[in-house]
Parts: C-alpha cells; sequence; structure tokens
C-alpha cells in the first residue's frame, strides 16, 4: 500500500479516523471515508486514470463532480462490475477495486494511442465517411473491430445480483440542489408548513459551501451549515435526500430520481436495494442545482494535471487532496482566482495566474504581489506533458509576447453554465445572459423555477436569497400560509468575465472529452454544412456520450458561431432530454425482473395441482396446469394422449376459473346484452345458458363465450382468459358512454368463483356423487345447456352449468373460490371409481380442435362470424356493435379465407401451425397463398395429427388436397381439407 | 357465505367402501403466509402484516337513477351515510367502503350481512365478493415506506386520514385501500383488498418491498 | 401524466387506459355503411384542444372524458362519461 503522498496534513471533510483500502488497477492504495475514488486517487498522487475513447489520449480528472467526462472507470469486479463509473462521483468503500478502460495492455503503455497518429483520418463524421463499404463488411468485420478500439469499458456479462426497488413520493415543494440556494429553499418552505423533499447528488450536503465556505449570517458557511441542518431534521414534514439525483421531470407535476441508495458500500446489506428509482409527485419544484464550470478549449487541455479549478480547490478544501505542488490558474472571470486563494491557504506554490480579462481586481493585483506569483495577461496556447501530467504551460501575452510557465497542475475557469437541465426538459430552450456569457433558464414547466447559480445568479448572498423566496413562494403556491422568516444573508460577491472559448494554438484542442471531440472538428463540420447545432451534434457527436455534454455543449456552440459568424444565442442549443444523469436499467425495472418480471395470477386449485405434479404453462398472468405427467410417461404427448383417451372414454376434469366471469345486472340486462352481442340474449329463458360472440365495432369478432340467465335480471357472462380485463373495460364503454340509457350494472366476478370443467360419458356419475342427491341431473332435469344453482353433498351451493367444449357430456360447475381446492379434492375422491383424470390445457386444446371449436389463434382480429363458421349467429332483427362494418363487401366476399379441417394426406405425419396452404401443384409465393393453419393437435379420436386452418373458400373446397408450406421450419406435405368438426359431428355425446 | 365454512359429508361409493370429504375454505394466502418474522433480522420489524380470513363482503351498485332510494335503503339498515366520496364508514358490524361511483362493498362477518341477509334489504344489484378478494391489514413504523413502492398515492395523515379509501392499483393489480382506525400505539392501519387469485402474487411482492424494514406476518379472524 | 378522476382524485396514468378521440358519436341503428365507417374509421389529427375518451380502470371504472391539448399535454377538463355510475341518461 502506498502512502497518501499528496494529502494534506490538516482539514477537509474526511474521517482520518476510518482509512479505507482500495485497489485501482491492480495496485493497493489507501484513502479515508469521505473521499471519493477521485479524491483518493488524487491523494495516492495519480494523475493517469483512463484512455480517452478515440484517440486513447491519456486522461486525468477534470472535475470533482456527476459532469465528469474523463475519469471514467470499471467499478467492482465479477458480477457486479460496472463500466463507465465517474471516479468523480463513486465514494470510496473498504475493498473498492476499480480499473481503468479503454487501454490495452495497461494504462500507462496502450498500444491502440498510435490512433493518436492517425488523427487526421478520426474526424467528424470518421464513420459515415470511412466504413461505406462494402455494405456487409459492416456487421462482420467494421463494427467488431471498432468496438473493440473505441468501447467504453465491459459489461459485466453476467446478471447482476443486486435488488432494485421503485418508489413514489409526495410533497409541496421538491428541491434539487442542497447548496446555498437549495437549503434557503427548504428552511422558507418547511418554515411555511409545505411538506419538502430535497433530492441532493452528493452525499454530503452542503454543495459548494463544502469547497468554498464564504460567511453566511455572520458565522463561517459550515456552521451555519450544520445549523441549518439540525432546523431542517426537526421539521417532520422535510425529508432529505442524500445521494439522489432528480433525473427528469414528467408531464403534471412528476419528478424522477435516483437514490443510489447503497452504491457507497462493496454490495448492498441483505435485503437491501442498490439503488431505488423515485417517482416524486410535486406541486412546486425548485431547481436550486447549481452550476458546472466550464472548460476553456486550447492546445493540450485535455493533459492530465489540467482540471477545472473550482474541483481544485474542492480536492483541496473538501478533500485536503493536492492534485499539484505548484498550480498555475488559466481564467476569464474573477471566481477562478478563488482556486489560488485555496491553493495558497493549503501552502501549495502558485506558478502563475493566466488571465484572459484586460483587469484584475486590486485585491488579487495585491495578492499576487504578497504571495510572489506573476499575474500574465493573456491565455494558454498549449500545454507540454503527457501520461504523467502537465510539466510546462505555453502562454501568448497580450501584444504577441510568449511565456512558458512551469506547474504540474493547471486550474481552468471559462465561467460557468447554469445547470439549465430540469428547466428545459419539455422542450424549453434557454435563453443567453450577456453579463455572465451563459444560457440561463427561460420558463421553465408548470409549477417550477430555478433559483441561485442555477438561474445565473451565482454570488452566496443573491443564491441564498433566490432561494429563500422561490422556497417561500413555492410553499405559498402549495397552499401554505405559515411564515417563512427572513432569509440568511451573506456579503455580494463581484462577478466579472470576458468571455473566452478557445484559444487557438497548435496541438489537440478538446471540446467534448468523452467522446474526443475537438475544436477543428466543429470547424470542419461547419466547413461542410452542419451548421445547425441538432447537425453539429449529430456529425460531430458533440455533447451525445453519457455525461451529455455538460462541460462541453456550450463551448462547441460557441466555436460554431464564432466560425460561423454568428451570435451564439442565433446559433441556439440542442433540445434538452432527460435524464440528467444514466440511471441503471436494473433501477427502471426495480422489483419487475425474473420470476416477478409481472404480477402473476393463480387458479383456486393451483396447489393442488402443484401436489400433483402438473407442469405449468404461463397464458397471459396465469399458470395454468398444461399437464399432469404419470411415472412412465416418456413426453407430454404421452401425458395429453392419456388425458384426452380418459376424458373420450370417462371422466376428467379441468380448473378453467381463468375464464373472465361478469355479473350482469339490471332490468336491462337482456337488452344490454343483444347490443354487444350478435345474436340474442333477452329471449334467453332464466335456467340456461347461450353461446355469445361479440364482435368489433369494425365487424372483427372480439370474443366468445357463454352466458347464463341466473334470473330475470341477472346475467352471468364469461368471456375467453385472454380478454377477460379487456372485455370488461369494453362492456363498461358500451354502459357508460354508448348506451346509458340502459339500466343495466356490471360487476367482475372472476375472482368469486373456482370453476371446473368436468366432461366425459361419466360425468353424470361423478356428479352424482358430488351433488346433493335431491338435485335431478337426468338429461329431462338438467338438459343441455342449463344453467342453475344446485346444492352439494354437505350443504355448499353450487353454480352447475350443462356446456361443453370438449364435445363430450360435460359440466361446468362453479363453487366460491375458497372451495376450489377443495373442490378438486373431492372430485378426484368422489371419482376415482370411474377413474376420473385430471385434465391440463394441452388435453382441453386437443378436445377443442377435435370438436372444431375456435379460439385465440382462430380469434385473431382479422377474422369475421362467417370466417368462423359462426355468421348465422348474426342476427338481422337487431342492432348490435359491429353489425353495419361486418357487412362491408369486403368482410362479405365469397373468396374471404375461412375456419376448415385439415388432415395430412400422409397418416404419420405431424402438423404444424403457421404453415402456408397453396393450391396443389403450384410454386409456394405470396401470389397463390390461399391462408394458414392456425391449430394443430395430436388427436388420440382419429390416431393422427389434425388441424385447424384459415383458407379461400374452405368450405366449398371440402376434400380438395391442398399443399402445405413451412418455410421457417423448411417442411412441405399434402392436407386434405375437411370439415373441422373431427369428432362427433352431430353433437350426440354432448347432448346424450 | 362464510369462507371459514367447513362443511362435511360422507359419499357413499359404489359397493361397500365409504369415502369420507369435506368442504375446507383455504384462503389464497394460506400457501404463501408463513407466520412469523421475515426479511431484516435485529430490529423490530418496521412493518406487520396481517391477513384477515372469514368474511363477507358484498359490492352493491346502484340501478340507473336510483342512487338516493339505495343511499335510503342502506341507511336504514346500518344507521350511518354511505360514503358518496373514496372513504369508508364504520358501523358497530360492518364496514361500508366507496368502491367507485354509485357504488360500495359491505364487508361484515358472520353472515349478518352476507349476500342472502342483505339482498332483500338493499335495492340495488349487489354481488357477493366474499370469495374473490383477500384482506390484508398493513401497520408498523414503515407501513408507509412501504406502501409507497407498491402504491402511486398519497398516503401522508394530511392527505390520507382515518376513514379514507382509494380504489387504486398496486403492482398493476386493482385493490381497494382504506385506512382504518389507528392501533393503540397510534400507528395508522391501511386495509387491503385485493383479487383472490393475485393476492399470493402481492404478497409476495410485499414481503420483498418490506424486507429491508423487517416484516412480521400472521392471520386472524377478526377485523381492524 | 396525472389525471384528476372526477371520483377519485388525482392519479397517476398508470391507472388509466387511452382509448381514443371521444368527437365521433356512434350512429343511430339503421345508419348507412359510410356514416359507420367514418365513425369507426375518421379521426381529425388536431394539434391543440382535443376530447378523449379514458378508462379509469386500474380505479374507479368510470369512463372519463377528457380535454387535453395535444401540443402543451395540458389537460383543462376532465368530465365523467354520461352513464358513469347509476346517472341515467335518456337517449
Amino acid at each position: 500500500m502506498t502512502s497518501q503522498s499528496h494529502r494534506l496534513t490538516s482539514g477537509g471533510l474526511i474521517d482520518r479516523s476510518a482509512s479505507l483500502n482500495f485497489r485501482f488497477d491492480g495496485k493497493a492504495f489507501s484513502g479515508f471515508q469521505g473521499d471519493t475514488l477521485a479524491s483518493a486517487l488524487i491523494a495516492n498522487g495519480i494523475k493517469l486514470v483512463g484512455r480517452s475513447f478515440k484517440y486513447h489520449r491519456p486522461r486525468g480528472i477534470l472535475t470533482s463532480g456527476s459532469e465528469e467526462p474523463n475519469a471514467l472507470v470499471e467499478l467492482r469486479t465479477g458480477a457486479r462490475r460496472e463500466p463507465n463509473t465517474k471516479a468523480t462521483t463513486a465514494e470510496l468503500y473498504e475493498g473498492l477495486e476499480a480499473a481503468s478502460q479503454n487501454r490495452w495492455p495497461s494504462l500507462r503503455h496502450d498500444v491502440m494511442s498510435v490512433n493518436q497518429l492517425f488523427a487526421p483520418i478520426f474526424v467528424a463524421g470518421f464513420y459515415y465517411k470511412t466504413f461505406m463499404w462494402p455494405a456487409k463488411f459492416w456487421e462482420a468485420i467494421y463494427e467488431p473491430a471498432i468496438r473493440r478500439a473505441a468501447g467504453l469499458g465491459r459489461a459485466a456479462g453476467v446478471a447482476d445480483p443486486d435488488h432494485y426497488d421503485k418508489a413514489w413520493a409526495h410533497c409541496d415543494v421538491l428541491i434539487a440542489g442542497s447548496g446555498p440556494a437549495g437549503l434557503a429553499a427548504a428552511l422558507a418552505a418547511g418554515r411555511a408548513g409545505a411538506r419538502v423533499i430535497l433530492c441532493e447528488e452528493d452525499f454530503s450536503l452542503g454543495g459548494r459551501l463544502l469547497s468554498d465556505g464564504g460567511t453566511i449570517d455572520g458565522v463561517p458557511a459550515a456552521e451555519w451549515l450544520s445549523r441549518t441542518l439540525a432546523k431542517l431534521a426537526d421539521m417532520p414534514d422535510v425529508r432529505i435526500m442524500p445521494r439522489t439525483t432528480l433525473f427528469g421531470v414528467y408531464d403534471g407535476g412528476t419528478y424522477g430520481a435516483i437514490e443510489r441508495v447503497n452504491d457507497h458500500l462493496p454490495s448492498p446489506p441483505e435485503h437491501q436495494v442498490r439503488q431505488r428509482l423515485w417517482r416524486i409527485v410535486a406541486r412546486r419544484c425548485v431547481v436550486a442545482a447549481g452550476a458546472i464550470e466550464r472548460p476553456i478549449v486550447f492546445a493540450g487541455n485535455d493533459t492530465p494535471g489540467v482540471m477545472m479549478a473550482s474541483a481544485m480547490r474542492t480536492y483541496i478544501a473538501r478533500y485536503a487532496a493536492t492534485p499539484a505542488k505548484r498550480v498555475a490558474l488559466f481564467t476569464n472571470n474573477e471566481d477562478g482566482w478563488r482556486t489560488v486563494e485555496t491553493a495558497l491557504g493549503a501552502g501549495l506554490q502558485i506558478a502563475a495566474v493566466i488571465d484572459a480579462r484586460p483587469d484584475i481586481s486590486p485585491a488579487h493585483r495585491s495578492l499576487a504581489s504578497k504571495s510572489a506569483f506573476p499575474v500574465l495577461h493573456g491565455s494558454v496556447t498549449g500545454v507540454d506533458g503527457g501520461k504523467d501530467g502537465v510539466r510546462k504551460i505555453a502562454v501568448s501575452l497580450t501584444g504577441d509576447a510568449r511565456a512558458e510557465v512551469e506547474a504540474d497542475g493547471l486550474a481552468v475557469s471559462g465561467g460557468w453554465n447554469p445547470a439549465v437541465g430540469l428547466t428545459s426538459y419539455h422542450r424549453g430552450r434557454p435563453k443567453w445572459r450577456d453579463d455572465i456569457a451563459a444560457f440561463v433558464p427561460d420558463g421553465a414547466p408548470p409549477g417550477m423555477v430555478a433559483a441561485g447559480a442555477a438561474n445565473g445568479d451565482f454570488g452566496l448572498s443573491a443564491c441564498l436569497s433566490q432561494g429563500f423566496a422561490a422556497g417561500a413562494a413555492a410553499a405559498r403556491d402549495a397552499g401554505h400560509s405559515g411564515k417563512a422568516g427572513t432569509a440568511p444573508v451573506a456579503d455580494d460577491e463581484a462577478f466579472s468575465l470576458t468571455p473566452l472559448w478557445h484559444v487557438a494554438g497548435k496541438g489537440k484542442a478538446f471540446v467534448d472529452y468523452q467522446h474526443d471531440v475537438t475544436a477543428s472538428d466543429i470547424e470542419l463540420a461547419q466547413r461542410e454544412g452542419f451548421e445547425s447545432v441538432e447537425h453539429l451534434k449529430r456529425y460531430t457527436t458533440l455533447g451525445m456520450a453519457t455525461d451529455q455534454g455538460k462541460t462541453s455543449n456550450v463551448a462547441g456552440l460557441a466555436i460554431m458561431a464564432a466560425v460561423s459568424g454568428r451570435s451564439i444565442p442565433e446559433t441556439g442549443t440542442t433540445i434538452y432530454r432527460p435524464p440528467y444523469v444514466p440511471v441503471a436499467i436494473g433501477a427502471f425495472a426495480g422489483h419487475h425482473r425474473d420470476e416477478t418480471f409481472h404480477a402473476t395470477r393463480l387458479t383456486p386449485s393451483h396447489h393442488w395441482a402443484v401436489e400433483q405434479g402438473a407442469v405449468f404453462v404461463d397464458t397471459g398472468l396465469w399458470k395454468r396446469a398444461q399437464w399432469y405427467p404419470r411415472a412412465g410417461e416418456k413426453d407430454w404427448l404421452d401425458s395429453v394422449t392419456r388425458e384426452v383417451k380418459a376424458v373420450r372414454g370417462g371422466v376428467g376434469f379441468c380448473d378453467v376459473s381463468t375464464l373472465g366471469k361478469i355479473d350482469v345486472h339490471g332490468p336491462d340486462a337482456g337488452a344490454f346484452l343483444d347490443r354487444v352481442y350478435i345474436n340474442t340474449f333477452s329471449n334467453l329463458a332464466v335456467g340456461k345458458a347461450r353461446y355469445g360472440l361479440m364482435l368489433r365495432e369494425d365487424g372483427m369478432v372480439y370474443d366468445d363465450g357463454t352466458t347464463s340467465r341466473l334470473a330475470e335480471d341477472h346475467y352471468f357472462l364469461t368471456t375467453t382468459t385472454a380478454k377477460a380485463g379487456l372485455v370488461m373495460q369494453h362492456l363498461e364503454f358500451c354502459r357508460q358512454v354508448l348506451f346509458p340509457e340502459l339500466d343495466v350494472q356490471l360487476t367482475s366476478v372472476s375472482d368469486q368463483w373456482a370453476q371446473f370443467s368436468i366432461a366425459g360419458p361419466k360425468t353424470r356419475d361423478l356428479l352424482k356423487e358430488i351433488v346433493d342427491p335431491a338435485e335431478d341431473l337426468s338429461n329431462e332435469g338438467f338438459p343441455f345447456m342449463g344453467a342453475r344453482e344446485v346444492r352439494l353433498r354437505g350443504g355448499l351451493k353450487a353454480r352447475l352449468f350443462r356446456i361443453s367444449f370438449s364435445g363430450e357430456m360435460a359440466f361446468e360447475i362453479s363453487v366460491p373460490a375458497r372451495f376450489g381446492g377443495a373442490m378438486a379434492r373431492n372430485l378426484m375422491l368422489a371419482g376415482a371409481p370411474f377413474g376420473v383424470t385430471p385434465y391440463g390445457t394441452e388435453a382441453l386444446g386437443v378436445m377443442r380442435v377435435e370438436k372444431g371449436h375456435i379460439a385465440g389463434p382462430e380469434l385473431s382480429g382479422t377474422t369475421t362470424a362467417a370466417d368462423l363458421g359462426l355468421g348465422k349467429m348474426m342476427s338481422t332483427k337487431k342492432d348490435y356493435i359491429g353489425r353495419v362494418m361486418a357487412g362491408r363487401k369486403a368482410l362479405v366476399a365469397p373468396d374471404r379465407q375461412v375456419v376448415v379441417g385439415i388432415k395430412p394426406t400422409d397418416k404419420a405425419r405431424r402438423l404444424r401451425s403457421g404453415a402456408h396452404i397453396i393450391p396443389k401443384g403450384q410454386t409456394p409465393g405470396p401470389d397463390n397463398d390461399q391462408g394458414y393453419v392456425t391449430s394443430v393437435c395430436f388427436s388420440p379420436t382419429s390416431d393422427q395429427w389434425i388441424g385447424l386452418a384459415l383458407v379461400e373458400r374452405g368450405r366449398e373446397r371440402i376434400g380438395e388436397i391442398v399443399h402445405a408450406h413451412d418455410p421457417i421450419r423448411g417442411e412441405d406435405y399434402d392436407v386434405e381439407l375437411c370439415n373441422p368438426v373431427f369428432y362427433d359431428p352431430d353433437g350426440g355425446r354432448q347432448r346424450g | 357465505m362464510s369462507s371459514c365454512a367447513i362443511l362435511s359429508s360422507t359419499i357413499r361409493m359404489e359397493g361397500a367402501s365409504v369415502a369420507d370429504f369435506s368442504w375446507t375454505a383455504r384462503s389464497p394466502l394460506e400457501h404463501a403466509l408463513v407466520a412469523g418474522t421475515h426479511g431484516a433480522r435485529g430490529v423490530e420489524a418496521g412493518v406487520s402484516l396481517t391477513e384477515i380470513r372469514n368474511f363477507d363482503l358484498i359490492q352493491v351498485m346502484a340501478r340507473r337513477g336510483q342512487g338516493a332510494e339505495l343511499g335510503k335503503a342502506a341507511k336504514a339498515r346500518f344507521g350511518v351515510a354511505v360514503p358518496d366520496a373514496p372513504k369508508a364508514v364504520q358501523t358497530s358490524d360492518a364496514t361500508l367502503i366507496w368502491s367507485g361511483p354509485d357504488q360500495f362493498f359491505v364487508l361484515s362477518k358472520g353472515g349478518k350481512h352476507a349476500m342472502q341477509t342483505l339482498a332483500p334489504a338493499l335495492s340495488g344489484s349487489l354481488s357477493d365478493q366474499s370469495h374473490a378478494r383477500a384482506l390484508i391489514s398493513i401497520s408498523g413504523a414503515k407501513a408507509r415506506a412501504m406502501l409507497a413502492k407498491l402504491s402511486s398515492i398519497d398516503l401522508h395523515s394530511d392527505a390520507f386520514p382515518v376513514g379514507a379509501a382509494a380504489a387504486t392499483s398496486m403492482d398493476h393489480t386493482s385493490v381497494t385501500l382504506w385506512r382504518g382506525g389507528d392501533r393503540p400505539d397510534g400507528q395508522a392501519v391501511f386495509n387491503l383488498l385485493v383479487f383472490a387469485t393475485f393476492a399470493e402474487s402481492l404478497w409476495h411482492t410485499m414481503l420483498d418491498s418490506a424486507a429491508e424494514y423487517g416484516v412480521a406476518t400472521g392471520h386472524s379472524a377478526e377485523l381492524a | 401524466m396525472r389525471i384528476v378522476c372526477p371520483f377519485c382524485g388525482e392519479r397517476e396514468l398508470g391507472e388509466f387506459t387511452y382509448l381514443g378521440d371521444a368527437k365521433p358519436v356512434r350512429p343511430e341503428a339503421g345508419a348507412s355503411e359510410d356514416e359507420v365507417f367514418d365513425y369507426v374509421y375518421l379521426r381529425d389529427n388536431v394539434a391543440g384542444q382535443t376530447s378523449e375518451y379514458w378508462y379509469h380502470g386500474g380505479g374507479c371504472r368510470a369512463w372519463l372524458k377528457l380535454t387535453r391539448n395535444t401540443l402543451t399535454h395540458e389537460i383543462s377538463s376532465v368530465e365523467p362519461a354520461a352513464g358513469v355510475g347509476a346517472r341515467q341518461a335518456v337517449k
């Protein structure tokens, strides 16, 4: 372990009693609690932390926050390895492991840095211009090679072992940022009685106060900060959320925030999440997100050791880490000088201050003479240095003179850009302010206001007063009239700046560090006609890296403005879009992954079926028993065939509770059903069931099911499993919007009833053991399509429906859902003498195909009632949904594809759904495609594969041999078109 | 129909053999609910989840133009005005919970307001939902923190006081949520009706969401 | 996006389902094919105020008619459907 050679002996907001070990590129180092990875690396004298994206240039640490474009590392190892993590925001923890990116074989000796020699070809639009031809080379050769050369770190490649979750929060006033403006806003809003949420990206609260200090209300900033935090902590409705970035604003006052709950630990403690995605609903929002210091573009400005001036003093003041021993400052504004004061205070040498302004303040002049460092009026034109950092700085002085400054660190301040992201996310365009040479918010999404530095007012005094006023106003607007008290005060500070964006010089001058976009790339884009900022962005990829151009966009615009002879506001900005920082997809998924990807519905007999060893299938949200394997069965087909034979030869049962079930109440219930079904229900007798078919208004079939009349004003409607929710929604639309004059009420009772189909010739024998002997189950006493309440043995009441999907003598029986498990057990018990067999959805499907019943594959949304062979059900005596459109010429054309049965001419052949039907002897192709196979099964009853297909004029062509063409599986075979009802075509069995 | 009913019968089988079977109601949470403490250890459970078993739940909807009449009949039956906004009203032997415009739930125990007894007294459309829902009572110091992961609505005391109700969704599942009387220790109690077939899934989601706070689970026959 | 349900209060988008344009009115029985065709298929593509049907399926199951500005997303009114709850509508 190396000592912390660049750590000051005292000061900083680090806990020197908590030493932390960490590794960077395999080498052991130590830091302290309160460090970021970046500050710990600096404290250990590390300047080179990565290689750049395109040119593999050596890069160091540029900033101290989430705007960092350079210091990106792979953090953690194994399944938790996370590429492109900013060392400047990664909190140090014991055992942290990080690796530099984009280098091979090592950071110091990177073979790809030869890319720099080819720099002339890596210009803007390089990919568009170079990898054009031949097209097939792109995937095979160019892309993999480019990815190897330019990759931004490596993903873990295995599933993320951590958990994430999502939560909602609600408040009156949401505040982004805990700097002086944000804290003052929270204080004012909290005192007024508002519910406040304050989100702070950093793990420490205070924003620039942590680095820049100052005096507030007559006490040092640190003291004011701790007092203020204590006051806020005493307010029960003020919630402070550190490590939380507000990343987006959405309609209706909804905000997105990402909380890095446990990113500061090696792995989350047991039962805790790694990150939490917050959706915050706020009446008002105060954006006190501060400003981002911007670089000046000059040759060699990416040399390790060149650092933003504010970041340098953050490392010195907050982390007691010294990025350099001998510091030069290049500034065009007053604020940059603070770094000189901080560096001097820490005992560092000042090599020189290069100030681009024509004049500097007397105070600074006397500081320079007192501390004996030169002040050079001019600009930095080049940096002599490399992977070991800055050595010499070339300066061009006013009036053609040149100078050279020896320094190992260069602090740069080009002024400040207010963080205008949040305020601009609803397509807002910020406006230009000449006095600070920066874009500031021009309006904001409803309910939002910017305050302090985020609003372009950088002084501590202005931040405090604006933040306080914004917080008080927000609370008032949200309906809280409590007294906010008086605003904290601080002395005013001067802010003077002479705009300077780009210094001409020899060598690469970087605008966008992360994407390696240089000033000459922008000039080239302009020459090639990509002057619009949106074109500039896409052609050069300026601002399109993971940092979204936080340090680069404005400089890029300024350079474009200069070369195209326009002003910066005329050049304009690109559209701002969330998220403000990258958000892990895991956080958006939250709980919804793997087994909990979606909510799951279980049938009332589910756990009984589990005990039986059933194999389950996901159908929508449901888990349904697909078949019940038994010992000795070699595959699913064995099990399914046994189940079908058992039903056809004896008796079986199946849980069909997944059907949608709706109580339709009211005196107009019958009239209502007449309008939603194509057939008539108002004339259905009490105690009877009827099959019904619904259309969409465009005339296509929507859903089907049986509906029973249980009382004069009470129908019990069933839907398919798949459409249960949608049919309920559709019926409510009909009731509330289309037919409000009808007195009808709808209630979903899907979950109230456990429903079982009991089918097979021995059904009645079995039912007699379940149903009270007083109930008449004979064909006369309970005829086909009968429906009524019955008493079971033991007194339980059930609903019994004599309906059949299988084509057998069958009933469906409903009991209140909590008796569903008992019903399955009792059917097994009572049915044992008859060989009762539970069957799953596969056997159910086989029997419905054998019987020619339509289901999901035929209810495809493109079939009419007539296509399905149900055209005769369409009443001509009433209006109903879809009636008129179903009569359209194309929907009643004689050559429509209609449902027909198919069987292979080779009895041994297996059929598959999706095969195309082609007339015999013709070459398969779209011109002679006459339909396709919708459903197939192996029919134990026919002892061969059978199927249903939609075929042009199919019902007129029974007996014709056609060709089945299955290009996906590479199969071609002949099938015979036949009656879709393969089993018991006259229906004697189900009526018997 | 009370869901705890155990109805027994003896089936006389063909020949001489005799098999007993019974109608035993099983809660949709019976499999998933393992009474005890789960999640974070060494802390007092921040969330308490109690399934309430054995209740009658009837959904009542007014017929067209009959909202006032239904209200009158209900007032005669229960002695209180039926909630006409998202609220839950407690009577001596029932809870009336708003479930939508001109409709409400009657939650009770012991068959007193079950389908057979209620239907003649109320002039609306009634549907028995006693088996269609599971009822979960949620409390504890971290109840709101856990619910914030499931519910998009504001459960702060000012926004959701005792007696407030909501027809809303959790984990894409429709639920009815209302705030019962506070616990003796002053902590809020949230009652939740969830569709029976979704209950196990939501229960697991709740356990996951509450795990970091520690969660105590159990069941009770008493309405909160 | 949030919608103020007239019955439930302000709720998040996820509780609602969008149906579409509320302007077309279903023709009476006996309407011509052309009239029904227009009702089913023809929609204005409005830049500005539109009326839309939304269903509060994740809440009180009321059908709602919103007036919404497609340019600003601002919702200026939310009305219940004519036959919501027990409301009696005469046709």
